[in-house]
């Protein structure tokens, strides 16, 4: 599918609020995001002129914020509206390939939602993982850095070399990745399907604990894919090193390209549905 | 169905929805009484207006009537002390070509069909019997004092002063809270909306001093964009418009915010005033925002005004009254949490995330459509009608029908203004008595200078994508302190808009004058240095009880200076906050004129961040020394009685600002830092630590002071620049005409401070950063 004509579905209820950097991110990369609501993919819960259905998307991205106001458990609320609306529909969405993505809240909603990392066969049944709060117990803004080491992730797999180390910034108070699994079993499963997307590191790609894993995740664990690697959540933002002005440092040293790390994620994403879907 | 307010001759009465209030008739010495018992706050002279308006009506008020009239005359929405002085000084200065609205918030033209909106305001008292929920809803707040013209809020900030940290537990004075406690929970307060609602917190400060231990001040700034056609004016433009009410439900919480912000605290505050603070939910705001801005892209809104002190009353008699219209307002309409409000409660409750706008009939329909679909309530309560009066329904009863211009435009106070004298500046400088290397260590680990990223970090500070520039310079492991913030405006432009928040409360407190314009002075100094143009400033007036002429005093010579330094930088002043009877106990606070000022970078890929790039540059000193250790960080760590302050030049500060932007533009300076609170030599430990570096300067460099002096001055419009040598010949050349210095260079590490050849001080800086980084999440209350 040519990239202009690939639809990125944007889902948002009150207190999602990262949905407008994201929607500039796909927008610049020349797709056509659209913010959607989730009413409008209720059927009459909206006005016919509203009205989406969530088959017409490429792209399925769930953005960060505070669903809800994420005052019982990150994530929680938002994940069973979603379950109960909208259920059977984003599991036939993923079933035919398409690419569902979590970014912070929305990495919350996909585990609470028992998607990441159970995968869609996994629904419904109680989540197998949870995002904690963070270590230091309360929410931070910070510079992160992660790690790709190869895996299943599609976008990447093939095309993004393992070891590859991008400035990502996190800002959240629960992140802590527990797994249900004693002694890190789940962790090394994980890691043997390859379903580790990202992992904390220092800005030279070594693990280095606190802060730069800003949550205290067993593993440095930053981000999970399904098996199949088409369903993905990450705690950071890569909407927010887009362009090099958004990485903390530019001012120290001269600029040679706009780029930002967090660009070579969404192109990713694009190209991979650009040939595939 | 009743339509006559006429009531018995006297007495109270209880008509169908509300009791009269009887003013006819009754003793004077009574009716103070009355008016006293009922907390309304009129004075003498206004109960007197009060009882002619109603003698020459033929009856008396009913309750719901006084107390939106009480709401209306507050100093809190009057601004009836402080509005003659305000127009004497800013009320002066030229018209500015930029400034486009002066509305709830300020709206300035960035051109390209761009403009900017900034508001400050205060929330000290609900702050000081609540932090948590007081610093929240001041961001609830100001947040829709923003939108109310049309602008999304992109960005916050929020200086705060409290008492010491470390206070011990016995000292706190009876019936107050403790500052480590304030603090804590103002922060919390401030963390968990604005990271909720998704609007950066970019810029702020932390103040710790005594003298805010009774009264702490929570002071919360935003600003936003908007396309210039999208301005919304703050008012009904025609008759016939709808009156809509959106947003959350109204209950009981805020009742009397106004009259309890119009007065000093009080031991009692906390029992009595607690019912007076506001609940916030940003849950409620961040669809409520996104509503608001899609009807004005459709073009569906003609007025708004955001729902604050003294609620729908003060919202819809401003609203109406500003377009020279009436209104007829139906109570019952209203969405309520709780069922049995009386409508004058309704009238006059302070309930948070409601905004009150003006329709078209044409439009109403799909503007309910707009905010079903965010599950926002929308409530047509009403509709703006002919004439002047307004007047107020309950289930069918007539319950208020007042002339507006008597009840909004509230009687000006006329108060008398006592100028302080400001005290001689000594004629010798004495040089510190102090061990230079102890005293730098403390200042350094003192509360006021600690790194404030324990703050900082629990802030979102780039949600929305636009920070370009955060409140942090360096390595990202190696953090210091931005002077200003940067936004870039639109993803694919270039036009960057950077903020900054000046104070000066202890240099204010030894020359009121100086020190008004020291607090413009400095944030215009943070703008300069990472490189944008000055271009407005909005201000927050904390000061003490305006009925004593000494306070009225400084205010008039505060904004004296404040004015002098907007003329010479032609800033606008497109908006601002008065917040007076701070203080209580027999104890004032200093006064604290606090601004937020925002600066324009036309292309802020030439920011320069304040943290030193490599070891070999050299260091220059921009701008003239004087000892000028008044209200100085030295001087109250140590209870130094020293006194000189205030040698403000602001052409001068104009003329080297420039010089600093033409340097950036060129991409001739290397870092660039203001300096502020510990003089030079913490301005070089901030600029060493965010670069991971070191320097070695010369004191020697700085004519006619002793070097302690020359070290720890905080003379005003002064930076330090970093050069690489081989562009020195052409900074030089720039800076010709200009006061400056070459001090010494930027090395690998270690902080030397040298007169000449002898070396006076050398601070281990790679020790010292991780307990300035880390020191203020660890100050604790010190045990008796």
């Amino acid at each position: 599918m040519r990239r202009g004509e690939l639809r990125v579905a944007i889902l948002a209820i009150e207190g999602t609020n990262c949905d407008q950097e994201l929607f500039e991110a796909f927008r610049s990369l020349g797709c056509q995001p659209e913010i959607v609501f989730l009413k409008q993919l209720e059927g009459e819960r909206s006005p016919p002129s509203l009205r989406r259905r969530l088959s017409d998307f490429q792209i399925l991205m769930l953005p960060g914020g505070f669903s809800a106001g994420d005052y019982v458990r990150a994530g929680a609320v938002l994940a069973a509206r979603i379950q109960s609306r909208l259920g059977d529909e984003m599991a036939d969405f993923i079933r035919s390939g398409k690419l569902v993505g979590g970014i912070c809240n929305g990495f919350q909603v996909l585990v609470e939602m028992g998607l990441l990392p159970g995968g869609v066969e996994a629904r419904p049944g109680p989540p197998q993982a949870a995002l904690n709060t963070n270590d230091s117990a309360h929410f931070e803004c910070r510079p992160t850095y992660c790690r790709w080491d190869g895996g299943n992730f599609r976008p990447f797999k093939d095309h993004l070399p393992a070891g590859t180390v991008l400035y990502i910034p996190s800002a959240h108070g629960e992140g802590k990745l527990i797994l249900s699994g004693a002694h890190g079993a789940d962790l090394r499963d994980l890691l043997a399907n390859g379903q580790i997307l990202f992992r904390w590191t220092d800005p030279d790609g070594n693990p280095a604990g606190y802060p730069w894993n800003p949550n205290g995740s067993p593993g440095d664990v930053a981000g999970l894919t399904s098996r199949e690697g088409t369903v993905f959540g990450l705690m950071p933002h890569p909407e927010r090193s887009f362009q090099i002005y958004h990485h903390p440092d530019w001012m120290r040293r001269p600029v040679s390209s706009d780029m930002g790390d967090g660009r070579r994620f969404f192109e990713a994403m694009v190209r991979y549905a650009e040939t595939h879907l | 169905m009743t339509e006559s307010l006429t009531a018995p001759a006297s007495g109270p009465r209880t008509n169908p929805r509300g009791p009269y209030f009887p003013l006819r008739g009754v003793r004077p010495s009574v009716l103070a009484r009355n008016i006293s018992r009922a907390r309304l706050g009129f004075s003498p002279p206004e109960i007197d207006q009060l009882s002619e308006y109603f003698l020459r009506e033929g009856r008396d008020p009913t309750v719901l009537e006084l107390a939106g009239i009480a709401q209306s005359w507050s100093e809190h929405c009057s601004y009836k002390s402080s509005r003659p002085l305000l127009r004497k000084h800013f009320g002066s200065l030229p018209p500015h070509p930029r400034v486009l609205g002066r509305g709830d918030a300020g709206v300035m033209a960035l051109g390209q069909g761009r403009a900017y909106a900034l508001r400050i305001e205060s929330h000290n008292h609900p702050s000081a019997v609540e932090p948590y929920g007081g610093a929240a809803t001041g961001i609830g707040g100001i947040l829709r004092d923003v939108l109310a013209v049309g602008a999304r809020p992109v960005a916050l900030a929020d200086p705060l002063f409290f008492g010491p940290l470390d206070l011990p537990a016995d000292r706190v004075p009876r019936g107050m809270k403790h500052p480590r406690y304030l603090y804590e929970n103002v922060v919390a307060g401030i963390r968990d909306y604005g990271n909720r609602v998704g609007v950066p917190t970019l810029a702020g400060s932390v103040t710790f001093d005594p003298a805010y231990l009774v009264n702490p001040l929570v002071n919360v700034a935003c600003v936003g964009l908007l396309p210039v056609d999208h301005l919304i004016p703050n008012r009904s433009t025609q008759a016939g418009e709808r009156l809509v009410l959106v947003g959350g439900l109204t209950g009981r919480d805020g009742i009397g915010g106004v009259a309890f912000a119009s007065r000093e605290l009080s031991r009692r505050s906390e029992t009595e005033s607690r019912g007076a603070v506001q609940l916030g939910n940003p849950i409620m705001k961040e669809p409520l925002i996104r509503a608001c801005l899609e009807c004005i892209d459709e073009g569906l809104i003609r007025g708004m005004k955001d729902l604050g002190g003294g609620g729908i009353a003060t919202c819809s008699g401003e609203l109406v009254h500003a377009g020279g219209l009436g209104s007829q307002i139906h109570l019952d309409r209203v969405p309520l949490r709780e069922p049995d409000l009386a409508p004058w409660e309704i009238w006059v409750s302070e309930s948070q995330e409601r905004m009150l706008l003006s329709v078209e009939p044409r439009h109403l329909a799909a503007l309910l459509e707009v905010f079903d679909l965010h599950d926002v309530p929308a409530t047509e309560v009403g509709e703006v009608v002919p004439g002047h009066e307004e007047r107020i329904y309950f289930e069918g009863d007539l319950v208020g029908a007042l002339d507006l211009p008597f009840r909004i435009e509230a009687p000006e106070a006329v108060r008398p203004v006592r100028r302080p004298t400001a005290s001689p500046n000594p004629g010798v400088i004495a040089p510190v008595r102090h061990p230079l290397d102890r005293v730098l260590r403390k200042l350094l680990l003192s509360p006021d200078a600690l790194s404030r990223e324990p703050v900082i970090r629990l802030y979102d500070h780039q949600v929305q994508g636009r920070t370009v520039g955060t409140p942090f310079a360096g390595e990202p492991w190696h953090p210091s302190h931005a002077d200003a913030a940067i936004l870039r405006v639109d993803p694919e432009g270039t036009t960057g808009l950077a903020l900054a928040v000046g104070s000066a409360p202890f240099v204010c407190a030894l020359d009121p004058l100086q020190g008004g314009r020291a607090v413009v002075e400095e944030a215009a100094r943070n703008l300069y240095a990472v490189g944008a143009r000055p271009d407005a400033f909005t201000n927050c007036l904390n000061f003490g009880n305006p009925e004593d002429p000494s306070v009225l005093g400084s205010f008039d010579a505060v904004l004296e200076g404040m004015a002098d330094v907007a003329r010479s930088l032609e800033l606008a002043v497109p908006s601002g906050n008065v917040s007076f009877y701070n203080g209580g106990l027999g104890s004032g606070i200093p006064p604290t004129p606090v601004v937020l000022a925002t600066g324009i970078l036309e292309d802020f890929r030439t920011a320069v961040s304040s943290d030193l790039k490599a070891p070999g540059h050299w260091l220059y000193l921009l701008g003239p020394t004087y000892p000028d250790l008044g209200g100085s960080l030295y001087a109250r760590t140590y209870h130094v009685r020293a006194r000189t302050v205030g040698h403000y030049d602001p052409q001068l500060l104009r003329r080297m600002g420039e010089a600093i932007l033409r340097l950036g533009q060129r991409r001739a300076i290397s870092s660039c830092h203001d300096l502020g609170e510990g003089g030079l030599a913490l301005a070089l430990a901030e600029m060493a630590f965010g670069g991971g570096m070191g320097f070695d300067v010369d004191l020697g460099a700085i004519p006619s002071l002793p070097s302690s002096v020359a070290a720890l001055s905080e003379a005003g419009s002064r930076w330090v620049l970093e050069v690489d040598p081989g562009r020195a010949d052409e900074v030089e050349e720039h800076l010709a005409g200009l006061p400056w210095t070459r001090l010494g260079t930027v090395t690998a590490e270690g902080g030397i401070l040298r007169e000449r050849e002898q070396k006076l001080v050398e601070l281990d800086l790679g020790a010292l950063y991780g307990p300035w980084r880390q020191g203020l999440a660890h100050i604790s209350p010190a045990h008796a």
